[in-house]
């Protein structure tokens, strides 16, 4: 009998030990596996803490945040979009920063303090090369579904309208134009019978396929295809345009949290320019600290920011957007 | 035997099994349900009236018609060929064109959106959409009919036949009037197997963009997050299912086509094909190409692109899905049995009911399952809800129907008389199951255990749902790397599933002496 007490107290000492030895940091991403895994490894090799990765959409993981409530084992809600990011803290999820982390990036600082920017990425239009010459491509997106009616384009246009950033582009349309010209918009870019693609990726090799002639997407991507060798084009539209619009990504610290140190960590890491260097290098997004090598294939910082139009970003109205959407049909 | 009160206590250790089960097939299905008729009033209007809803189902029926078409137009001339001609090697032939079972659909769209297309390997323009997903979704399912036609052929009992030409029909019409219809059943239970995997198929469609039911149910629930319009599309697909489902009952009790004659039907005597037979082998060939050779190409051509940095994301891969598939296939295998038992030495309804149960888990399309599974988990088991077990648990209701058929058969071939002996020296129905006709089961078990395995190492949308954070499986990188359009870095993981599944393709076939 004592010598079961003994070796059930050993059993929970050893276990003990093991369960504060391995600090597990938890991070729910909404960005892709692809693009982050070899930060997070990273990470991982550079300050000895573990950290679980449970990839999935901005709106998979905030539905999940939301079913979980405060059982929630989820320390980093680590966001592809503000608009998620955004919505998370006016859900009341996310705890506020200090100053030395939110100082660190040159801009788009929220006004809820709850999380911070990590990079930009510009929208801009995809396209094939060898079927336009860039001066003849719209200066609005606005104008797009003209210019592809007058090209004869029905059922060559791509788009990805279950994809976040497109969700984040049709509600600052809504914010800057109204929903009655966002509608109309819709409507016409729906009666040119555009190709529904999953993934930006997709649609761009749908591009390279010679599947459809062009498409709305993010820069990076078009980034990432002509680094591998195919050839794309990349046209931004005139300054201030929506079919410019900055999305930011950042990351944020939950309030069901347990691990609030290595959270800290984390975030900081993802501001080093080591960090920041991976996103502008590897996955080639603009950086939002200073002293960072960018790929010639990007404009300079101040550039871009010029290209897109001037909004709080943490209140694009998304649920707007989605109704409207689901209204007519294309979700 | 039928199971009478008497007989209750001994059977305990198989009926709790069994009853369990059963309760882990049903209930997530009739909680679905209710999560469907929590909505709104209005909202319920909204989702029941849109007129995408029409869109789907017209999607989701012309490709299941089209693929019954297109599989029955490969397998039909296949199974003949391979069965009732003179032409040499037609046994290899067989096991090669059985083999596309071993290519996932979602590898297989993959592969055509990866070769085909300017600056791909095979410079062809880009079937995507309908006749893209009508392609791939043909060629890996076609072996599904032929196997059953096979069998049907070599069954046939051909003085019908004889009979027929002797009064007076040409060659032609008289296949059409006399052999066809004996071939009816096989193409029933063919075109179900082949119509379930239509409508449950989620993979193809969602990377080839065509729009049905399950493609549906993933978008709303993974990128817009519309759960109710999710629970609804997928109650919509489960009618379509039990449609099939009943269809298929109807039209195989009205069958009647065993021998009414004395004697016993002999072989048929092979067609002599003469100057016909190049061509035949050319038949014969195109589908080992199409669905064989060209995508294990493609797979072996794009992993050489593979960095090799990035194989210790393999091997995180293969170990994840054997941690998963493998208790999946013990437990599959672990509620078969008890379910077996009940059925082949109690017929009776209840055991009759918990093999239909067991069957229906199966027949469900798997990304309605899992939904089922998340919704139940959340609310009824929270501890288990992103957990391994819970994938390990609903990975093993999904395929348990699988291996129920090898088990069954063994079974049937065990005499009931050992177990009886037992029984009269004082066993209970459980020691005389133990002691004498488990032991007699190994092979069918294995083989029912093997068949939920690679089952289990291919399914992608219950793993993708229920999978824990950041627990990758081959087939799960496989997606999220396809999905990115990322197709070099999805190779070796494709490969490894094509790979594993015909290594045990071929096993089973040969355990089976089915050729």
């Amino acid at each position: 009998m004592e010598r079961r007490t003994i070796l059930t107290l050993i059993g929970l000492t050893i276990l003990n030990l093991s369960l504060a030895q391995t600090q597990t940091l938890t991070v729910y991403s909404g960005r892709g596996q692809s693009l982050v895994e070899p930060l997070v490894k990273q990470f991982e090799r550079d300050t000895g803490i573990r950290v679980q990765v449970r990839y999935g959409t901005d709106a998979q993981i905030l539905a999940a945040l939301q079913e979980e409530g405060g059982r929630s084992p989820a320390d980093v809600f680590w966001g592809n979009t503000s608009g998620a990011l955004g919505r998370a803290a006016g859900l009341g999820l996310l705890r506020p920063l200090g100053d030395s982390l939110l100082k660190t990036p040159q801009a788009f600082a929220p006004a809820s303090r709850s999380w911070v920017p990590v990079t930009l990425r510009l929208r801009v239009l995809a396209y094939n090369p060898q079927k336009f010459k860039p001066e003849e491509l719209p200066q609005s997106i606005l104008d797009l579904p003209r210019f592809a009616r007058e090209k004869g384009l029905g059922g060559r246009v791509g788009w990805t309208p279950t994809y976040s950033s497109f969700q984040d582009m049709v509600a600052g349309m809504i914010a800057l134009h109204g929903e009655a010209k966002t509608r109309a918009w819709l409507e016409e870019m729906k009666a040119l019978a555009p190709k529904a693609y999953a993934s930006n990726p997709a649609m761009l090799d749908a591009i390279r396929a010679g599947e459809v002639d062009l498409g709305s997407t993010n820069h990076y991507y078009v980034v990432r295809f002509r680094r591998a060798g195919y050839q794309l084009g990349m046209h931004h539209f005139q300054d201030g345009d929506v079919g410019n619009l900055a999305l930011v990504t950042g990351a944020g610290i939950l309030k069901t949290g347990k691990n609030l140190t290595a959270a800290t960590r984390f975030l900081t890491y993802l501001l080093s320019p080591k960090a920041q260097q991976y996103f502008a290098g590897t996955i080639g997004e603009y950086p939002l600290v200073k002293g960072v090598v960018t790929d010639p294939n990007l404009l300079p910082l101040e550039e871009a920011l010029a290209k897109s139009p001037r909004m709080d970003f943490e209140k694009l109205p998304l649920e707007q957007a989605l109704r409207l959407l689901r209204e007519l049909g294309i979700l | 035997m039928t199971l009478r009160l008497p007989h209750l206590p001994g059977l305990l250790p198989f009926l709790i099994p069994a009853l369990l089960t059963g309760g882990g097939v049903a209930l997530p299905l009739l909680y679905l349900v209710l999560r469907a008729l929590e909505a709104e009033p209005k909202a319920l209007q909204e989702i029941l009236l849109r007129p995408k809803n029409l869109e789907l189902l017209l999607n989701t029926l012309a490709l299941f018609f089209g693929v019954l078409l297109l599989t029955t137009l490969l397998a039909l001339p296949l199974a003949f060929l391979t069965t009732r001609t003179d032409l040499k090697g037609k046994r290899v032939f067989a096991i090669l064109l059985t083999l596309p079972l071993a290519i996932p659909g979602y590898v297989g769209a993959y592969v055509l959106l990866a070769a085909t297309g300017e600056g791909g390997i095979l410079p062809l323009p880009r079937p995507e959409g309908y006749w893209g997903a009508l392609l791939v979704l043909s060629f890996i399912t076609y072996p599904y009919l032929f196997l059953s036609l096979r069998a049907a052929f070599l069954g046939l009992d051909p003085s019908l036949e004889e009979a027929a030409r002797t009064l007076g029909l040409s060659p032609f019409r008289a296949f059409l009037k006399a052999t066809f219809p004996q071939l009816l059943p096989a193409l029933l239970s063919g075109y179900l197997v082949v119509g379930l995997h239509v409508l449950g198929d989620f993979g193809t469609v969602s990377l080839l963009r065509y729009e049905t039911f399950s493609y549906a149910i993933y978008l709303q629930y993974t990128a817009a997050f519309d759960r109710v319009y999710a629970a609804w599309l997928a109650l919509f697909l489960l009618l379509l299912t039990g449609g099939l489902l009943l269809l298929e009952g109807v039209f195989l009790s009205r069958l009647a086509l065993a021998r009414a004659g004395k004697g016993a039907s002999r072989r048929a005597r092979p067609v002599r094909l003469g100057p016909l037979a190049p061509l035949a082998y050319l038949l014969l060939s195109l589908p080992v190409l199409l669905a064989l050779v060209l995508p294990l190409y493609a797979l072996f051509h794009l992993a050489s692109r593979f960095p090799r940095e990035n194989l210790e994301g393999v091997r995180e891969a293969l170990l994840h899905s054997a941690l998963a598939a493998g208790p999946a296939a013990a437990l599959a295998v672990g509620m078969a049995l008890p379910i077996a038992y009940l059925a082949v030495r109690y017929p009776s309804f209840p055991a009759r009911l918990l093999e239909r149960l067991a069957y229906l888990g199966y027949a469900v399309p798997p990304l309605a399952f899992a939904l089922a599974w998340v919704f139940f988990s959340l609310k009824g088991l929270p501890f288990l809800y992103g957990t391994l077990p819970l994938l390990i648990l609903v990975l093993a209701f999904h395929f348990l129907a699988e291996s129920l058929g090898p088990i069954r058969g063994a079974l049937h071939q065990v005499p009931r008389r050992l177990e009886e002996a037992a029984r009269t020296l004082g066993e209970t129905p459980t020691g005389a199951f133990f002691r004498v006709t488990f032991p007699l089961l190994w092979r069918g078990t294995l083989a029912g255990g093997a068949l939920a395995f690679i089952g289990a190492v291919k399914e992608l949308p219950i793993t993708l749902l229920l999978a824990p954070m950041g627990y990758s499986t081959l087939a799960t990188r496989v997606f999220s790397y396809t999905q990115e359009a990322m197709f070099a870095e999805a190779a070796p993981f494709a490969l490894l599933i094509a790979l594993l599944s015909a290594a045990f393709v071929g096993v089973l076939l040969w355990s089976e002496r089915r050729f």
